[in-house]
């Protein structure tokens, strides 16, 4: 590989870096309904919002130690799935998210 | 053209999977991570095969588990992130490791290739290859400094010992700009006293003769001993040579406390008194300066061997002259450089 980062390859860093900040808002807005992880995926798919399995898995681990998601273990289609749901305390969160989102949104269009 | 895969196949390479994977999970949470992604994989599989209406081919399946990722990396996304030395720590770790490299070992080993390549009597004791042989305290060095510095920097990582050191600093105790073109006032009366009285010193002493004497006490409270000794015909030379050097010395120094910064002249000036200075230290060196010596009670073949050996140890000495002067006047060419850049 080449010392020197193409164009290409420059872009899709920076794309990566503005997405990996976007995620977190992304997956806990997702999760105002109840998902499981497979299902979680598609959704965030279906917006646009693409996420490998060993991308979001960690997230949720994450936030749900972070007292922001709950989840739960139940049978479905004859297989174990793992249930995760936005709690309380990640609600509170995602409002607060959401309007620092705009905010940000904001800015950068009165900067653009 | 891709063959179906069989349910046992498929399951027996996703189980592969998982089991690469578990080994590098946090050991409290294994089974539910597994149980987890085993669920996603076979949610991604059983997707596929509706929509194609067959059972996967070997390669697709591989061809997801490639997508999910290697398993180290996987297993590794669960683990808090870690590091030996964190970011905040880390430009002090750099810092005293390019110190250790610039100042201590590569040093060490410049003098190592100068010796090796330059000394005749270094060569004639470690002959061929086994000349690398001494390098091995070297090596020894730059292993263990380099180990023990990582060492630790990982304990005060680790301990955290560093932190409140970090975070609670004052501008205040920030140290002031320094301006390298400032020659310290301090550095410079020093070197003018140092100078004038080795000056007074010198000639006092008489030391344009050639000829000296001396008493040395004997070995435990003995008789004195009469030295007597002879030094070279070029002496006198280089004698009103360094005594010539000495008076430009105080000079400079007078120039410079007038006016306490390097300029173009003062740098120049310093530039030629090393040249002058360093290039006379190697001269004598080479001179085989002793041309005789007599102390009473000692055989004259004694006495010759010895003057042998001190003429011989001065040449000797000559190559690390010639290394010093090459660092000192390299940097007072760089700092004529830097004054050339300044203007």
């Amino acid at each position: 590989m080449s010392p020197i980062a193409t164009h290409d390859d420059r872009f899709e860093n920076l794309r990566q870096e503005l997405r990996r900040g976007s995620l977190p808002l992304a997956v806990l807005a997702a999760l105002r309904t109840e998902h499981y992880g497979y299902t979680l995926r598609k959704t965030l798919a279906d917006h646009g919002m693409a996420i490998d399995e060993s991308t979001l898995y960690p997230l949720l681990r994450r936030l749900e130690t972070q007292g922001l998601l709950v989840s739960e273990w139940r049978e479905e289609d004859k297989r174990n799935k793992r249930f995760y749901r936005l709690s309380p305390d990640g609600n509170a969160i995602l409002k607060q998210l959401l309007t620092e989102w705009k905010n940000i949104h904001a800015s950068v269009e009165d900067i653009i | 053209m891709q063959t179906a895969t069989s349910a046992s196949t498929s399951s027996e390479l996703i189980e592969r999977y998982l089991i690469a994977v578990k080994f590098w999970l946090p050991r409290d949470q294994k089974d539910e991570i597994i149980a987890e992604l085993s669920e996603d994989l076979h949610s991604q599989i059983e997707e596929q095969q509706s929509q194609l209406g067959r059972p996967l081919a070997r390669p697709e399946i591989e061809e997801i588990l490639k997508r999910c990722g290697a398993p180290m990396s996987v297993g590794q996304r669960y683990l808090p992130q870690r590091s030996l030395i964190g970011p905040a720590l880390f430009p002090i770790y750099r810092l005293v490791v390019r110190g250790l490299l610039f100042y201590y070992l590569l040093p060490w080993l410049g003098f190592w290739a100068i010796a090796a390549l330059l000394s005749t009597t270094f060569r004639a004791a470690h002959p061929g290859l086994s000349i690398f042989s001494t390098l091995e305290t070297w090596w020894l060095a730059l292993t263990y400094s380099l180990f023990l510095c990582t060492l630790a920097f990982a304990i005060l990582e680790r301990t955290q010992t560093l932190d409140p050191l970090l975070n609670n600093w004052n501008p205040r105790t920030l140290p002031p700009v320094r301006d390298p073109n400032r020659i310290p006032r301090a550095n410079t009366i020093i070197e003018l006293i140092v100078s004038i009285i080795t000056l007074d010193i010198w000639l006092q002493l008489g030391i344009f003769r050639r000829a000296f004497h001396f008493d040395a006490p004997g070995r435990g409270g003995g008789p004195l001993h009469a030295v007597d000794f002879t030094l070279s015909p070029l002496w006198p030379y280089f004698f009103w040579a360094l005594t010539a050097l000495s008076l430009a010395g105080i000079a400079l120094a007078c120039l410079n406390l007038v006016n306490p910064h390097w300029t173009r002249l003062s740098s120049t000036l310093r530039l030629g008194i090393d040249v002058y200075s360093w290039g006379l230290a190697y001269l004598v060196s080479r001179s085989s300066l002793l041309q005789s010596l007599s102390i009473s009670g000692l055989a004259p073949t004694r006495a010759a061997d010895l003057v042998h050996s001190v003429n011989h140890r001065m040449n000797a000495s000559s190559i690390w002259v010639a290394v010093i002067a090459a660092v000192v006047l390299a940097f007072d060419v760089r700092r004529i450089l830097r004054l050339d850049r300044v203007e």
